[in-house]
């Protein structure tokens, strides 16, 4: 005696669905959560390269090293943040890339210590153009790196002649300073309603200029071509916080010479340790950009002490 | 009968489930040994790149490098002078270089001096350990060791040849 409408499944069948979905349902989640996990470790392990490859960059002694290219194998996003505390800050690179059309999310972020990044954040491409240019105040601090997009064209109106020169050997097709299309950024030498700005005073006796970059409604300001190229690329925190890491930096070398001039004092005067003690202290009390200036003269007072002690020079 | 057979079907579909299970499982455990035996050999491998990076990096860095002392600035050229003190103030440093960097040492190979560790006069000594482990990956560079020296009465620059050892542990904020 059958009854029309009911549905007959034995419950062997209903058995087998509800155990065979379960295993389904596992069987799913495990495999997106080793995708997930797989792309975690990719990224933080792209970070960790990337901080690698550019230690070559790092070398650098008077002249902006050649740039070189990252070339990913998928749009990617690479975020250089910045942290001021500890001894020395620290700069972090978190990576995030595109895959089936979507950002990997990832809190991954691989730690630098000794690395002064300069992009925007986040910076996003499939190639980059990487370069450095060594920052001195008044002895060597550091290579600052510089990450740009490669599909992003640059254009520096009115530059002065020296900037044009670098220019034209950093560029991979990316920098120009004339032919220059409205598709372009323009970073304007000379006047005020460009995407950036820049006031530049061309420095004494063949010595890189100083100024500010007008960004974002805020000034940022610079002494020397490494940290103008530094405000131009960087995100306006960033360029701030590397500045204070950059100045913690320099506390921590001037007392290191400070130490080296009692060291070899048997050997030969130096003549700098007031001085040096000056520029420490200075570059402790550092709060933003706008301090440059001060510490700029008093780094200008050491270097000239150190350049005529040819005998004994402590850098 | 009927019932009995009904039985039996339902009892091979719960082995046949359970078998299934089984081997997922087993397929599992095999793909999550065989990834963690690859993420290990990239550490490695990542910790190998990093302590050649850092042996040729550091020799150039702004705490090691000669710079203009003795004379024009060189690639690999490493001041004795600042190293010495660098190893007296090596605390005020040990963030620099994170956590990953377990050893550092400067060895001078050439020419053959006494062997000991440096405590202040260079002359006799040739071993400069700024950190001491043999934790982690090692890699080594050439470099050229220069100082300040004295000669009746007026300085001069000595530079010798050593070979600058780092080793690096892979470390994760």
């Amino acid at each position: 005696m059958k009854k029309g409408g009911y549905l007959e499944i034995s419950f062997g069948w209903l058995f087998a669905l509800i155990v065979g979905a379960f295993i389904l349902f596992l069987a799913v989640y495990f495999a997106t959560s080793i995708i997930n996990q797989g792309q975690q470790e990719q990224d933080a392990q792209t970070g960790k390269n990337i901080g690698i490859l550019l230690n070559p960059l790092e070398i650098g002694f008077q002249d902006a090293i050649s740039p070189s290219i990252l070339d990913f194998p998928s749009e990617t996003r690479i975020y250089a943040s910045c942290t001021e505390s500890g001894d020395f800050g620290t700069q972090y690179i978190k990576i995030s890339q595109k895959s089936f059309g979507k950002w990997t999310d990832t809190n991954i972020k691989v730690p630098f210590q000794n690395k002064y990044i300069f992009s925007e954040i986040p910076v996003e491409e499939k190639e980059f153009m990487v370069f450095s240019k060594p920052f001195e105040m008044p002895f060597k601090i550091a290579d600052l790196i510089y990450i740009l997009p490669l599909d992003k064209k640059y254009c520096f109106k009115d530059s002065p002649e020296d900037i044009e020169y670098e220019i034209s050997y950093l560029s991979k097709g990316n920098l120009f300073y004339e032919n220059c299309t409205e598709s372009m950024i323009d970073i304007c030498f000379s006047s005020d309603n460009c995407d950036v700005n820049v006031e530049y005073n061309k420095g004494a006796y063949g010595e890189e200029g100083n100024g500010y970059v007008q960004k974002e409604d805020s000034k940022l300001y610079f002494e020397g071509d490494a940290l103008m190229y530094a405000a131009i690329f960087s995100d306006v925190d960033s360029y701030e916080c590397n500045l204070i890491r950059l100045n913690k930096r320099i506390e921590k070398l001037a007392n290191l010479y400070n130490s080296k001039a009692d060291f070899i004092s048997g050997k030969c005067d130096t003549n700098l340790k007031s001085d040096l003690s000056l520029l420490a202290s200075s570059a402790r009390t550092f709060r933003d950009s706008s301090d440059l200036t001060i510490l700029k003269l008093i780094s200008d007072e050491v270097k000239n002490k150190n350049e005529d002690n040819i005998k004994c020079r402590l850098w | 009968m009927k019932n009995n057979k009904g039985q039996l079907k339902i009892q091979q579909m719960a082995f046949m489930l359970i078998a299934i299970t089984l081997f997922f499982v087993l397929v599992g455990l095999f793909l999550l040994s065989f990834k963690l035996s690859s993420i290990r050999t990239q550490a490695t491998l990542l910790e190998e790149e990093s302590a050649r990076g850092y042996a040729n990096k550091l020799a150039n860095s702004p705490e090691f490098s000669c710079g203009d002392s003795f004379g024009t600035a060189e690639v690999n050229c490493i001041d004795a002078d600042k190293l010495m003190t660098l190893k007296a103030n090596i605390d005020d440093f040990e963030e620099l270089w994170g956590k990953g960097i377990t050893n550092i040492k400067v060895i001078r190979v050439y020419p053959k001096q006494e062997s000991g560790e440096c405590e202040g006069n260079l002359n006799d000594c040739n071993i400069i350990t700024l950190k001491e482990s043999s934790e982690g990956f090692g890699a080594s560079s050439i470099v050229s060791l220069c100082r300040k020296e004295v000669l009746e009465g007026k300085s001069y620059d000595k530079c010798e040849v050593a070979r600058l050892i780092v080793n690096y542990e892979d470390w994760r904020e």
